[in-house]
């Protein structure tokens, strides 16, 4: 009685008992030390009792001997649920297989949309993604976050500016930006066209105007290029001013260059680890001990399990280990010089507009100080000097 | 006689050393809670059981038990516990 719970586990079974002598019966099975309880009298010639699962063998021994008949007529506690279970095991299994198939969806690709791209880009882009693996029925875990796949879209699509890449549920979301996108008529209200920079002129495409200037000119910065007013049999009319002016022009920049630099670079080692993290605990998977390098960067990957629309707090984690070094590079004389000029170079280019041309370069002073080169070189560029200057109404030249 | 004999030593000892009853002289003890529980210690074995009598064998004669609605919550060698409404305990000597 008092450890009735204890009993519910090891199985408790209600017995039946029909038959002359059923005290007989109860007294040979208090001898034998089975505990026997709630004996009830159903009509004259029938108990019924509770007992233990585990001491059935002695009660059949003891009816054996008795000639009353038994029927059992319950069984519950632990190894009879446990035999119901397995009898419907097959019902569990279908549950938690569901449960895994819907897990397994959920985290799987299930649609690519594509927005603001022209047809062509956007085929571009569809097969792009097919090679990196970004399609339909691919498990997420294996695509990468969405910023490597943007990375990695805008550095192989020339046409794209930028895109933007979000993954919302199953699906990924693509917001593209084209590089050429239709150009916009443009509108300027009448105008002259005058120069910018002190230039001696080149050569002149003028659509719209009259010009003022001859090649071979020399021009000073805001002379009239080209007038915007044209003469006229009944006076005159004002036009916008539309044309390239070449002129060449003269630049002078400055570059100071270390003999001895150091800087960091990877010396291609790394370690990769792996971890499943639930909540806040990780637990290695892969990649075990310690990483051994001295300096080192760190780069985790965090890919979260989903369930239908959530994400479980169950993650997958990836964090590849880089070994770094430090390098020092030592340039000699003539290689400093020749890297200074390019620097030079692509200092003044990155100073002018895209189609402008370096006609020539001249270096006016070069020197070694203090394990430094300096240099100093002078470029003749051939550029668009012509600049817009609109026309005020009533101003009279 | 020798049984007589040895009764009335173990008589004269428990009251002489003050010793309880039931366990010097094999007497059944009888634990009853209102009308509702009887508790029997020291008893032999099950002679009869139904809704409204109880049969038990002592050692010397039988106990017999007269009530309603009886139950036996439990049965273990030597102990009993009665539970019903329970009108009358009677000792039946030989």
């Amino acid at each position: 009685m008092k450890s009735q719970w204890i009993e519910y586990y090891s199985g408790v079974i209600k017995v039946k008992v029909s038959g002359r002598g059923v005290e007989r019966l109860i007294n040979r099975l208090m001898r034998d030390g089975v505990k026997v309880w709630n004996v009830k009298r159903q009509g004259t010639e029938a108990i019924t009792f509770y007992m233990k699962y585990k001491d059935v063998n002695k009660l059949r021994a003891a009816v054996r001997t008795s000639g009353c008949k038994v029927r059992f007529l319950e069984k519950v506690g632990g190894p009879f649920l446990i035999r119901r279970l397995r009898t419907n095991s097959g019902f569990f299994t279908g549950g938690a297989l569901f449960l895994a198939v819907l897990m397994f969806l959920s985290n799987m690709v299930w649609g690519i949309e594509i927005k603001g791209a022209s047809p062509a880009t956007e085929y571009q882009i569809r097969k792009h993604l097919d090679d990196m693996g970004v399609k339909k029925g691919k498990l997420q875990f294996f695509i990468g976050s969405p910023e490597a796949v943007q990375r990695e879209l805008t550095n192989a699509i020339q046409a794209l500016t930028w895109v933007g890449v979000e993954l919302k549920g199953t699906t990924y979301h693509f917001q593209v930006v084209e590089k050429n996108e239709p150009e916009k008529v443009e509108y300027y209200s009448p105008r002259h066209l005058v120069a910018a920079k002190k230039a001696i002129i080149v050569d002149m495409f003028i659509e719209k105007g009259e010009p003022v200037v001859n090649v071979n000119d020399h021009v000073k910065p805001g002379q009239l290029l080209v007038s915007g007013i044209i003469p006229k049999d009944d006076g005159e009319e004002t036009v916008p001013a539309q044309g390239e002016v070449l002129g060449k022009t003269w630049y002078k920049t400055v570059v100071e260059l270390p003999l001895t630099s150091s800087f960091q670079v990877f010396n291609g080692n790394e370690k990769k680890k792996y971890y499943v993290k639930i909540g806040g605990f990780s637990i290695p998977v892969w990649g075990f001990g310690k990483n051994e390098y001295k300096e080192f960067e760190k780069e985790t990957n965090e890919t979260a399990l989903r369930f239908l629309v959530w994400e479980l707090p169950i993650a997958f984690v990836d964090s590849t280990f880089r070994e770094r070094e430090k390098v020092t590079r030592i340039y000699s004389t003539d290689e400093a010089i020749k890297k200074a000029k390019e620097m030079a170079r692509i200092d003044i280019k990155s100073s002018l507009h895209e189609d402008a041309i370096i006609k020539g370069e001249k270096v006016l002073h070069q020197s070694i100080e203090n394990d430094k080169v300096n240099l100093i070189t002078h470029f003749e560029i051939i550029e668009n000097i012509a600049e817009g200057q609109p026309i005020i109404q009533g101003d009279e030249e | 006689m020798a049984k007589n004999w040895s009764q009335l030593v173990r008589n004269w000892m428990t009251h002489k050393m003050d010793l309880p009853h039931d366990v010097m002289m094999d007497l059944p003890r009888i634990t009853m809670i209102g009308q509702i529980h009887i508790y029997i210690e020291n008893h032999q074995g099950l002679l009869a059981f139904s809704d409204s009598e109880v049969r038990l064998l002592l050692k010397q004669g039988q106990l017999l038990v007269k009530g309603q609605a009886f139950v036996i919550k439990t049965v273990l060698p030597e102990e009993i516990l009665l539970e019903g409404k329970v009108d009358q305990v009677i000792y039946i000597n030989d």
